[in-house]
């Protein structure tokens, strides 16, 4: 089985199904924990941060009684979906996700390398992704709630996450809706995160040529999403004493995980970057030392033989031999 | 008498000293019976070596030779640049007394037999060398490169010793570029996108025939003997990967079939036993000729000659000619399992993974006399077999065969308290 093919065949569903699922009138409701942006016209279900980031703009009272509730609900449906699909939701459904994976295409298209980042810096940058996860809970709340007398936070403030997030300015663009890329002068706060959004937007397109998947690691939905990864029904395993530490696997994640080489004793290894792409299955050419499981039942395990097929053979093998 | 003359005359003893050797061990091989016919084609390689290894390496095309030792350099990209790998790791006594005019007495045989080689014409192929690739391994190997100077084309290859370190892998990689850019002077070949994918699959196609191999050494029956085992290996060393790849699925056809009829070239509840430790090269088969003599099953090896060689796969992933420098570049450091380097982990979860594919009874540590890297892990490969029930016998010897006898008697009783362990 190719999984490369089968991955990018379900993200183009995927794509389709959350990008113009509206005009087929399918609604997967507004709390997936993907980026399918609400600001499509013709979405086929929305991203759960918008919401998340008007309820959280309440005083805190109020979360003991409706708005709480409200909270609870939305946590709720939120974090069925991540139980299910874990961190597939980024490997496999995100249309942001596939977007980078298309421009990954064009880069190797066109022969341009792909560069690493040194180790070091890829574990400094490690914490963005959770920084960004507490300031959208602490900007709406400072919104809503005065901290020690001082004066809330002003209105421009609201939906901060999305006016910097560059999947607003990028997937309406499908919808043939150009209107999002903007920088708002209204006030400064609203120029500063505008101006983000279209210098991430930016990063988009230039970043495709350097790196894969660059954005995803500062993603705070791949931050929200890590806390499911004990817990999530898809995972992903590792036995050490099959691992030779070939290298095969960090080398070919497109999130730079060096955790899936390295670890020997851990059986579970959807570390916090994971998208569970699949790809180190792929690459793993030792007999079950990598393998995908969907509550606890193997989906997708790594054989020597299937690393020697998906790299190409024995395809021409058996017709010399048939010769 | 001349120099000249005098090393004529030395290495011509080499050469008659190698011959008997070689002939010895194959008159003894014809009288066994149930070896499997398709070894006839790894035979022919190294009984070349009577008449100074004449055609033992195919030269087709006038391919350029490029030399190397240990298990570090990619013929990935020697194949690429339209070269022709030849392994220069030796095995024989015979020459191992010409390499002690270069090494000091502590130095292992390996080293000594090799300096040998390259230093007089006994086997061609160590002449014909338009490169000698040699990674500053182990010590021996390091300062190897300086004593043969005179006599081989050396590039010294850096190897770094603690792969957990990104420094180590970025230097790995730069000396796999360096090598790269020697060997396309050398063929006046560059490797381009398209010849070194070709060169990955066709060493692949290789490893797809070694992974059948290693697969029907784990069934029941032993159909092949451990030392022919080894012969099919190091057959590798000369043989281009093509040809090898066609009589190994031969080889492995004929080994099925005989699993299917359960033809075994050992007794049916015969010992099984893994060897592992320093490197076992032709002609030194002593120790696993006197096991299977004595009954036992060699059932698994864990040797750079031999199971290692061909075991790690190169994962392409992009596929330009950088992610494929870079994936050869780690697969030739990453997994290998050879004592120089710093950590111990890999050498010893994959021994217990052959331990448990090929439900093995014992293991026979072999180190050469002055192979400090193997000396070293002794201790500790003994303390994880015994922790997990397994017996080890340590033999230490060097290429002589004058200790033959006392290494029957020690594996003798090896076995026997093995076949006690059986009965409980």
């Amino acid at each position: 089985m190719k999984v490369y093919r089968l991955r990018i065949a379900v993200q183009f569903v995927c794509f389709i199904l959350l990008v113009y699922g509206g005009l087929f009138l399918i609604d997967l409701g507004s709390r997936l924990p993907t980026f399918s942006c609400a600001y499509m016209d013709d979405r086929g279900g929305g991203c759960f941060f918008i919401g998340f980031q008007h309820m959280m703009n309440r005083p805190l009272g109020e979360f003991l009684g409706d708005a709480g509730i409200r909270l609870l609900k939305a946590l709720g449906i939120f974090a069925l979906w991540a139980v299910v699909l874990n961190k597939a939701w980024c490997g496999w459904v995100c249309p942001f996700g596939f977007l980078q994976d298309m421009m990954t295409k064009l880069r190797t298209f066109i022969g341009v390398d792909v560069s690493r980042f040194a180790w070091m810096t890829r574990t400094r940058y490690k914490s963005v992704k959770y920084i960004l996860l507490v300031l959208m809970i602490l900007i709406p709340l400072g919104m809503a709630n005065s901290v020690f007398g001082l004066p809330t936070l002003p209105r421009d403030w609201s939906v901060a996450f999305c006016q910097i997030c560059p999947a607003r300015l990028i997937l309406p663009i499908f919808n043939g809706d150009f209107s999002q890329i903007y920088v708002d002068f209204s006030g400064s706060v609203r120029m500063i995160l505008t101006s983000l959004g279209v210098i991430l937007t930016g990063l988009f397109f230039t970043t495709a040529f350097v790196k894969r998947r660059f954005l995803c690691s500062y993603c705070p939905m791949l931050a929200a999403l890590s806390l499911f990864d004990k817990i999530g029904l898809t995972s992903l395993k590792k036995n050490g004493q099959r691992c030779t530490r070939c290298g095969n696997c960090s080398r070919a994640c497109p999130m730079e995980i060096r955790e899936i080489e390295e670890e020997k004793t851990l059986s579970n290894l959807v570390t916090q970057d994971c998208t569970l792409c699949l790809r180190c299955v792929e690459v793993c050419p030792e007999d079950k030392a990598l393998q995908a499981t969907f509550c606890g039942v193997p989906i997708f395990t790594a054989t020597q033989e299937g690393f020697l097929k998906r790299q190409g053979l024995p395809g021409e093998n058996k017709t010399e031999k048939e010769v | 008498m001349d120099a000249q003359e005098k090393r004529r005359r030395l290495a011509n003893k080499v050469k008659v000293n190698l011959a008997m050797t070689v002939r010895e061990i194959f008159d003894a091989i014809e009288d066994e019976p149930s070896r499997p016919q398709n070894m006839a084609y790894f035979d022919r390689i190294f009984k070349t070596f009577t008449d100074g290894g004449k055609g033992a390496v195919p030269r087709e095309e006038g391919r350029k030779l490029i030399g190397t030792y240990c298990l570090f350099v990619p013929e990935e990209i020697i194949y690429a640049a339209g070269g022709q790998p030849v392994r220069l790791c030796a095995g024989s006594y015979d020459s191992t007394e010409v390499g002690e005019e270069f090494l000091p007495d502590v130095a292992c045989p390996m080293v000594k037999s090799e300096m040998g080689f390259s230093a007089l014409p006994v086997l061609s192929f160590y002449q014909d060398c338009s490169l000698v690739a040699l990674p500053a391994s182990c010590d021996w190997k390091t300062k190897m490169g300086a004593i043969m100077e005179e006599h081989a084309p050396v590039m010294m290859m850096d190897m770094p010793r603690i792969k957990e370190s990104e420094a180590s892998r970025e230097m790995w990689l730069s000396e796999i570029k360096r090598f790269k850019r020697e060997v396309e002077k050398v063929t006046g070949v560059k490797v381009n996108r398209r010849r070194l994918r070709e060169a990955i699959r066709l060493v692949q196609r290789a490893q797809v025939e070694f992974d059948r191999f290693h697969a029907i050494r784990k069934a029941d029956a032993t159909v092949i003997s451990g030392r022919d085992a080894l012969e099919v290996l190091n057959a590798y060393f000369y043989d281009h990967a093509e040809s090898w790849t066609a009589a190994m699925s031969l080889l492995n056809d004929e080994l099925e079939e005989r699993i299917r009829n359960k033809t075994s070239v050992t007794k049916p509840k015969a010992v099984r036993l893994m060897l592992t430790g320093s490197p076992m090269v032709f002609p030194n088969w002593k120790i696993p000729t006197v096991i299977e003599e004595l009954g036992g099953a060699l059932v698994a090896d864990e040797f750079c000659t031999s199971n290692r060689y061909l075991h790690d796969k190169v994962a392409v992933d992009e596929g330009s000619v950088n992610d494929m420098l870079h994936a050869i570049a780690d697969r030739y450091l990453l997994p290998c399992t050879c004592p120089i380097f710093s950590t111990t982990v890999d050498r010893r979860d994959r021994l217990l993974q052959l331990v448990e594919d090929h439900r093995v009874e014992g293991v026979i540590y072999h180190t050469l006399k002055g192979c400090h890297p193997y000396d070293l892990e002794t201790k500790l490969t003994e303390t994880l077999l015994r922790d997990n029930g397994i017996p080890m016998l340590r033999i230490e010897t060097d290429y002589s065969p004058q200790d033959v006898e006392q290494l029957r008697t020690r594996i003798e009783a090896f076995m026997e308290t093995l076949t006690g362990k059986r009965r409980g």
